[in-house]
Order: C-alpha cells, then sequence, then structure tokens
C-alpha cells in the first residue's frame, strides 16, 4: 500500500470533493422540484425573506417612472384625453348594446332553466419585474396568496389572455405567459366553433395550435378565443388570431401558428380571475363502463 | 501570510512564459489584507444587481457570477463552493428558475475559477478575461443543459454568448473595483516594517 506525502498545508476538504457533494445537492434539488414538488415550501420561505430586498430594488425604477410621469408635457395629456374619450364614445355604444345582450341572455337562460353562469371575482394586479430567465417567460405580480391569488389562475388584460398564475408565494406571485411552451389553453375558433388546444409555439412570442387535421377550416386572420372546457378559463376570453396555417403533405396535422392578442410582452397593469377550478369529473373507466358523461356533466 | 499576498500589478503585457518568470516583477504592490466583510458586502451588491429589474435587457452580464470568480480567485480558502451554491439558491428563487439551478450553474463555476486560480493569477488583468469568458459560459451552459434535461424550455444560444461576453469584458472594472479597498495607500508610518 502506497502512501503519499502528508499534505503540507491543510485545505480541508478537496476541491473535487467540494464539487461533487454541492452538484449532487442541486441536482437532487432540481429532480425534487421537476418531479414532486415538494420543495415549495422552501421556495416560499427564501421567497418571503427576498421580498423585502426585491420591493427595495424595485424602488429606484418606480422612482424614475413617477418622476418621467410627473414631467409629462400637457401635450401628451391632451392627446391622451382625446384618444380616451374617442374610445370611450366608440365603447359606450358597444356597452349599451351590451347590457341589452346581457338582459336578453339572463332572461333566455331564465327560460331554459339554466344556471346563471358565475360571475368571476377579478382582481387589478401591478407587473413588478420579469425574471432575468432566458428560459421561460414569465411575470411577477404584487398580488400573492395573502390576497387571494391561486395557482392556475387566469391572467388576463384589456385585450386577452396574457397567462396564467404559475407560483405562489404570501405576497407576490409568478405568472407564465401563454407563449411559453409549457402552457396549454383549451380554446375554439369563432368562426366555425373548433376546439383544439393552443400551446406555446415554437417560435417566441407565438401559439400553436396542435393535432388539428390538416385539413382542418382554418384561415388566416381568424379569431381564437377559450372554450371554457377546463373549467380554469371562462370561456369566450380572446386569446389570438391566426397568423398562419401552414399545410404541409408529409404531416397529418396542420401547423398554425396563433398571434396572442394579450399584450405579453409589454404590459404593467393585469387582472387576475380568481376562478374556483371546479374539480374535474373522474374520467372514464378503461373497460367502457364508466359513469353517464350526461350524469357527469351536471354533477360539475 | 495569505493575507499579505504579493501581486502584480495588473496591466503588463508579459505573458506567463519562463522568461517572463525569471525576469523578475518590475511592478509589486503589497496588498492590504482583504476584509472579510468587504467580501460579503460585494456578493450581497452583485446579487442586489441581479435582482434590480433587468427584464429582457440583452447584453446585461450576470453580477453576481463575476463577484464569485473574483473571490474565488483572489481568496479560495474565503469564498468557495458553499457560498457559490446558497446564492444560486437565493436567483433561483427569485428568477423562478428550478430549484437548484443557479445552485448547480454557479458551483461549477466556482470549481472551476478555485482549481485555476493559480493559473489565472499570473496573467495580466487582461488575459485573465479570457479564462473568465469560458467559466462564465460554462455556467450558462449548465443551467441550459438543465433545462432542455427536464425539457419544455427553449435556450437561446445567443443571448446566454453575449451576456458571458459582456461579463468578461467587464472583468478589469470587475478587477479594479473589487480590489481598490486592499489598494488604499498604507497610511504614512514611518516605525511600520513594510
Amino acid at each position: 500500500m502506497e502512501y503519499g506525502p502528508p499534505p503540507l498545508f491543510n485545505q480541508g476538504v478537496s476541491a473535487r470533493a467540494r464539487l461533487a457533494f454541492f452538484s449532487f445537492l442541486a441536482v437532487l434539488l432540481i429532480v425534487i422540484d421537476a418531479r414532486v414538488n415538494a420543495l415549495d415550501t422552501i421556495r416560499v420561505g427564501v421567497g418571503v425573506m427576498l421580498y423585502p430586498i426585491q420591493r427595495a430594488l424595485l424602488w429606484p425604477r418606480d422612482a424614475l417612472v413617477q418622476a418621467g410621469r410627473y414631467v409629462t408635457t400637457v401635450q401628451n395629456l391632451t392627446r391622451d384625453n382625446e384618444r380616451l374619450r374617442e374610445s370611450a364614445a366608440e365603447h359606450a355604444a358597444r356597452l349599451l348594446q351590451d347590457d341589452q345582450l346581457r338582459l336578453e341572455n339572463a332572461r333566455l337562460r331564465q327560460l331554459q332553466g339554466l344556471r346563471e353562469r358565475i360571475g368571476v371575482k377579478t382582481q387589478m394586479v401591478q407587473v413588478l419585474y420579469e425574471p432575468r430567465d432566458r428560459f421561460t417567460h414569465k411575470l411577477v405580480i404584487d398580488h400573492g396568496s395573502s390576497d387571494g391569488v391561486r395557482a392556475g389562475n387566469p391572467v388576463i388584460d384589456e385585450q386577452g389572455v396574457v397567462g396564467q398564475v404559475t407560483r405562489v408565494f404570501p405576497m407576490v406571485s409568478e405568472v407564465t405567459v401563454v407563449t411559453e411552451r409549457e402552457q396549454s389553453i383549451p380554446v375554439e375558433v369563432v368562426r366555425n366553433g373548433l376546439r383544439c388546444i393552443a400551446f406555446g409555439g415554437a417560435e417566441p412570442g407565438t401559439l400553436e395550435l396542435r393535432f388539428l387535421a390538416a385539413n382542418a377550416d382554418l384561415s388566416s386572420g381568424d379569431a381564437v378565443v377559450t372554450s371554457g372546457l377546463d373549467g380554469l378559463y371562462p370561456p369566450g376570453l380572446p386569446v389570438g388570431t391566426i397568423a398562419r396555417v401552414e399545410r404541409d403533405v408529409k404531416d397529418q396535422f396542420a401547423r398554425v401558428i396563433v398571434n396572442p392578442t394579450g399584450g405579453v410582452d409589454a404590459n404593467s397593469v393585469l387582472v387576475v380571475l380568481q376562478v374556483t377550478a371546479a374539480p374535474l369529473p373522474a374520467p372514464p373507466r378503461e373497460d367502457g363502463r364508466g359513469e353517464h358523461p350526461g350524469r357527469r356533466s351536471t354533477r360539475r | 501570510m495569505r493575507l499579505w499576498r504579493l501581486r502584480r500589478a495588473g496591466g503588463e503585457t508579459a505573458a506567463a512564459t519562463p522568461a517572463a518568470l525569471q525576469r523578475g516583477q518590475p511592478h509589486k504592490q503589497v496588498l492590504r489584507p482583504v476584509s472579510p466583510l468587504f467580501i460579503w458586502v460585494t456578493l450581497a451588491a452583485g446579487l442586489a444587481l441581479d435582482l434590480l429589474p433587468w427584464g429582457r435587457t440583452p447584453l446585461v452580464p450576470d453580477f453576481l457570477a463575476l463577484a464569485l470568480v473574483f473571490w474565488n480567485i483572489h481568496q479560495p480558502r474565503r469564498v468557495g463552493m458553499a457560498a457559490a451554491f446558497l446564492f444560486g439558491l437565493l436567483t433561483d428563487v427569485h428568477d423562478g428558475a428550478l430549484f437548484g439551478e443557479h445552485a448547480l450553474a454557479y458551483t461549477l463555476l466556482s470549481y472551476g475559477a478555485i482549481s485555476l486560480h493559480r493559473r489565472i493569477l499570473w496573467f495580466p488583468v487582461l488575459s485573465q478575461s479570457l479564462y473568465v469568458l469560458p467559466l462564465l459560459l460554462v455556467a450558462q451552459l449548465a443551467s441550459a443543459a438543465v433545462r432542455l434535461w427536464v425539457g419544455g424550455a427553449s435556450a437561446n444560444w445567443w443571448v446566454g454568448l453575449t451576456e458571458s461576453a459582456v461579463g468578461a469584458l467587464m472583468w478589469p472594472l470587475v478587477n479594479w473595483i473589487l480590489f481598490a479597498p486592499q489598494r488604499r495607500p498604507i497610511s504614512r508610518d514611518e516605525t511600520r516594517p513594510i
């Protein structure tokens, strides 16, 4: 057995052993976080610790923005005022019509004995910052679980769906935007009611409708809205417009690229829809003796 | 002894050939001992700079990584992989990344810096940035690899490359700032031995 000379300067555990230890720990954490979601309490703890620092560091930017706002010229203000007045006048007609339609709808629903669609509680939130993550596009908003925001709540702006709350801290929460690859929304095409699922697109900043037959009746310019089938997104929220449809002979599916309507890039004020997700019905059993579909839908 | 390390003043163009070693170092400056408080304050400042709302602004380097590399090279016995790991966890929470992703990246970064620190110190500051660039790239690659492994990420390679390049270009500046307190002229004191 060979013995090396004793180390002249004791440096503690060797660098390689440390590397092995910490890398193993990191990989372990990654696996646990990605597969089991068991680390959320630790994450929330660290997040609460970081929160005051984060807020303090947002202060300089907010102060700059405030100062910029303070010195906006009269010209800007008058222009904005003009524009707002125009859009108010434009919307007024539509609102009146909307009121009438809603009344009519309520009456018809009563007639049909359908349940009233439950009004969704909404909450206005502000985007605090965008994390510097190059791989996923997220937004951090200034309301968290203490304000009733829950993971899974849809987030919209005045134009359409922006994303979904994916992680909740006590004071802040993370919103993953719809154009992220892991995000998916059940949607339908307004023109013909074709139902499908929109996923985040391969190109940055777009969505993709997957698993649609190559001869599906779609054309660019079609509006895509949520279908509400998942019980999370209320039906009818605008998601995007079809930018182009690529039909390749080799593929049996059409490749449909959708541009999002909601401003996923530049937004400071968003609305969180505090939907309480109805528990999904149990999937039908494999042997075909599942519950009757009609009964399932009434139970929801 | 390690507190009073000798160090060549930067800006020299000599390569680390044996000839250069024999020629002797024309400018030697005795550095003052580093204060541990300063180390941790600068690391925290690096983290704070990373926490600023940069959003998707391009070309913003990872300040925390730069500070970590600097202290790993110059004070490897004080700032080691444990610090890198813990700072990585904090970054993970702020970025909403996977728990452990930046921790792994910074651990690798720290290991690279610590194992290269004797060699890097032979070079003038500008050449040191050529060593710092691959270190930063390794950290970027590590987090990209984690994302690809876990899935659901579309990596934008150019962003990582440019960020690392800007970080490496900032290395002389980082050196200047983080060495400033150690370079302070010693107060005039005739009775002092050095």
